[in-house]
């Protein structure tokens, strides 16, 4: 009866052609897709407003009170906010793709795009960039402006151009912080789970490897350096004559526990059912 | 062969080849095979759990067949370079993010196959949600997501749409509304699939049928044929001398119940020939006419074979 139906009524429907799926659509659907929540606003204010504003306030109260002996450079000093708003960046990886799964919009974005590592690979990079962007903007405002604060005591003139600082503030806060986000995007692709990712990350990625130097063992103290939490460290350090890693095996390992990660990520995805 | 045919390499038909699902131990598909042709509605018609909804995701790529093939056009769905105008897909009405409007979720879909924002209007205003476009999707009703989800299904104007519950949740207008949607787009030569449990929704909008339970098929044919096959021929008659009457019509492959007194349930025969009996031995009717049967008897009397579905109602979410 159908068949019938058909050569009577040989209606044929061709879609339109122009519509295709590519690279860069799926960085401009994640980029849409990580602005259209509030939750991205509301965390990015966050970090930005806990590491600049933990810098100005120390910036601008002090009065020369750390003694030369701690060793202290400035940078160090005005640029531990910006260090620990880290976390609510990697946070914020997380949630860019477990918010997928917890939501069930993963179905919408694996249905338009079947290959899947596409996906991960656009998130990635529009995370990583939009990251990198901020981090630049409050790095370069926040030594700037605490700069300004703390000239004429111990812990003002410093330049760009001083052995290591625009090293530090490159490496150190802007590529170690796109790094740990990056982290935190992996681990919520491998986990898919908002509160296992982020227990895994506060927990196994940065928590761990600062208690495993409480245990007895040496081997585990030589190790806990090559920790994915721990090996951006080297970069922030101006001292880096007694540390484990130098500052290039400190990018190498950044770029060993990046591709692992995704790498993993990129396998599970493709195995898993969505 | 049809000119506008030659475009296209394959006609847009879903084809599914001993289909096996597994979740474990649970078998939520079982060596399902049978085809969805284009320029029709075709229902999929099964009770929760039955693997309706295992197979539509196997469909989209979503989830991996433990063996056996689902193709749409001769090819796996994840071969396509433009998914979305190929098969629009509305899989759970809970596809989208809370916190997103209904704007931004299909916008960013959108981008991925670089369709432009006017499209993007314009399913909005297909499926009603102009007024409610810009407001973050955590808000909506089960009917607007379901709306929503259909705009997804639209977005990419594609050849095969594959809809999974589609009318759950929707008011009696929006019930009307998508049936006549359906129908159109299955007119313009799409192949239009759509799920159900509701046996009377299918009726009303499919022209074919597959039937499943437990994962396994039960039915392939047109719904006319589906309803004729079962549970019809049935002629009811009543008569003050009904056991004369039963009688009379005694005869090969005809059976006879009496559900109450003075009634008889006649099958394998038609009315017209209990009439002419009663007629040729002067025995008196007060009442003859002939059940058609609806589809939801037809439903209820296949599925009634699936045994365990009734002793377990759970298992894998339809």
């Amino acid at each position: 009866m159908t068949t019938a139906l058909m050569t009577e009524n040989p209606a044929v429907y061709t879609p339109p052609a122009q519509y295709k799926l590519s690279a860069a659509g799926l960085l401009r659907g994640e980029w849409t897709k990580f602005w259209s929540l509030r939750s991205s606003w509301i965390v990015l204010v966050c970090a930005a407003v806990f590491g600049a504003g933990i810098a100005v306030a120390v910036a601008a109260t002090y009065d020369g009170g750390i003694p030369p002996e701690a060793g202290l450079h400035p940078i160090d000093f005005t640029m531990v906010g910006v260090g620990l708003s880290a976390v609510f960046i990697a946070i914020l990886g997380v949630l860019f793709i477990t918010g997928e799964y917890s939501t069930g919009s993963i179905r919408s974005t694996m249905a338009a795009a079947p290959k899947r590592t596409g996906v991960l690979w656009a998130k990635a990079a529009v995370f990583g960039a939009i990251v990198f962007a901020m981090y630049a903007t409050v790095v370069g405002a926040t030594f700037l402006v605490t700069q300004v604060l703390l000239d004429g005591t111990d812990m003002g003139g410093v330049s760009l151009s001083d052995p290591d600082v625009l090293r530090v503030l490159a490496g150190g806060y802007v590529a170690a912080t796109v790094y740990l986000g990056l982290l935190g995007l992996a681990v919520g692709a491998i986990l898919r789970n908002s509160a296992g990712a982020i227990g895994f990350y506060i927990g196994v990625i940065i928590i761990l490897p600062n208690l495993a130097g409480l245990l007895p063992w040496e081997w585990v103290g030589d190790i806990t350096p090559y920790a994915p939490g721990n090996v951006a460290n080297v970069l922030s350090t101006f001292d880096t004559a007694g540390t484990a890693l130098s500052v290039g095996q400190a990018w190498l390992w950044m770029g060993i526990w990046t591709v692992f990660s995704f790498g993993l990520a990129a396998v599970l995805l493709k195995r898993r059912d969505v | 062969m049809n000119p506008a045919l030659r475009g296209r390499s394959v006609v847009d038909m879903i084809e599914i080849e001993h289909l096996t699902k597994r979740y474990g131990k649970k078998t939520a598909v079982d060596d399902l095979s049978f085809t969805v042709k284009p320029g029709a509605v075709t229902g999929f018609l099964g009770p929760n759990g039955a693997g309706k909804s295992t197979t539509m995701r196997a469909i989209v790529g979503l989830d991996a067949p433990t063996s056996g093939v689902a193709r749409v056009g001769g090819k796996h769905y994840s071969q396509f370079r433009s998914p979305l105008t190929e098969v629009g897909a509305l899989l759970e009405a809970k596809s989208v993010h809370a916190g997103r409007s209904a704007y931004k979720h299909l916008l960013a879909l959108a981008h991925t196959h670089a369709i432009p924002k006017r499209r993007v209007s314009e399913v909005i205003d297909v499926v009603g949600l102009s007024d409610v476009a810009g407001k973050r999707v955590g808000g909506f009703s089960l009917g607007m997501g379901q709306r929503l989800g259909i705009a997804v299904a639209l977005l990419g104007d594609p050849a095969v749409l594959i809809l999974d519950e589609p009318v759950n949740g929707l008011d009696p207008d929006g019930v009307r509304w998508i049936r006549e949607l359906l129908k159109g787009l299955a007119a313009e030569g799409r192949t239009v699939f759509l799920s159900s449990h509701l046996m009377s929704e299918l009726a009303q909008t499919a022209e074919h049928l597959v039937v499943v339970g437990q994962g396994r098929l039960l039915a392939d044919t047109t719904v006319e044929d589906f309803i004729d096959g079962r549970g019809a021929g049935r002629v009811r008659v009543s008569s003050p001398d009904a056991a004369a009457l039963a009688e009379c019509l005694r005869g090969p492959g005809v059976s006879i119940t009496s559900p109450q007194s003075g009634v008889l349930e006649i099958q394998g025969t038609e009315a017209a020939a209990v009439g002419q009996a009663a007629a040729a031995h002067g025995i008196v009717l007060h009442e003859l006419r002939t059940d058609r049967g609806s589809l939801e008897d037809a439903f209820m009397e296949i599925t009634a074979d699936s045994v365990e579905y009734h002793q377990s109602k759970e298992g894998v979410s339809a």
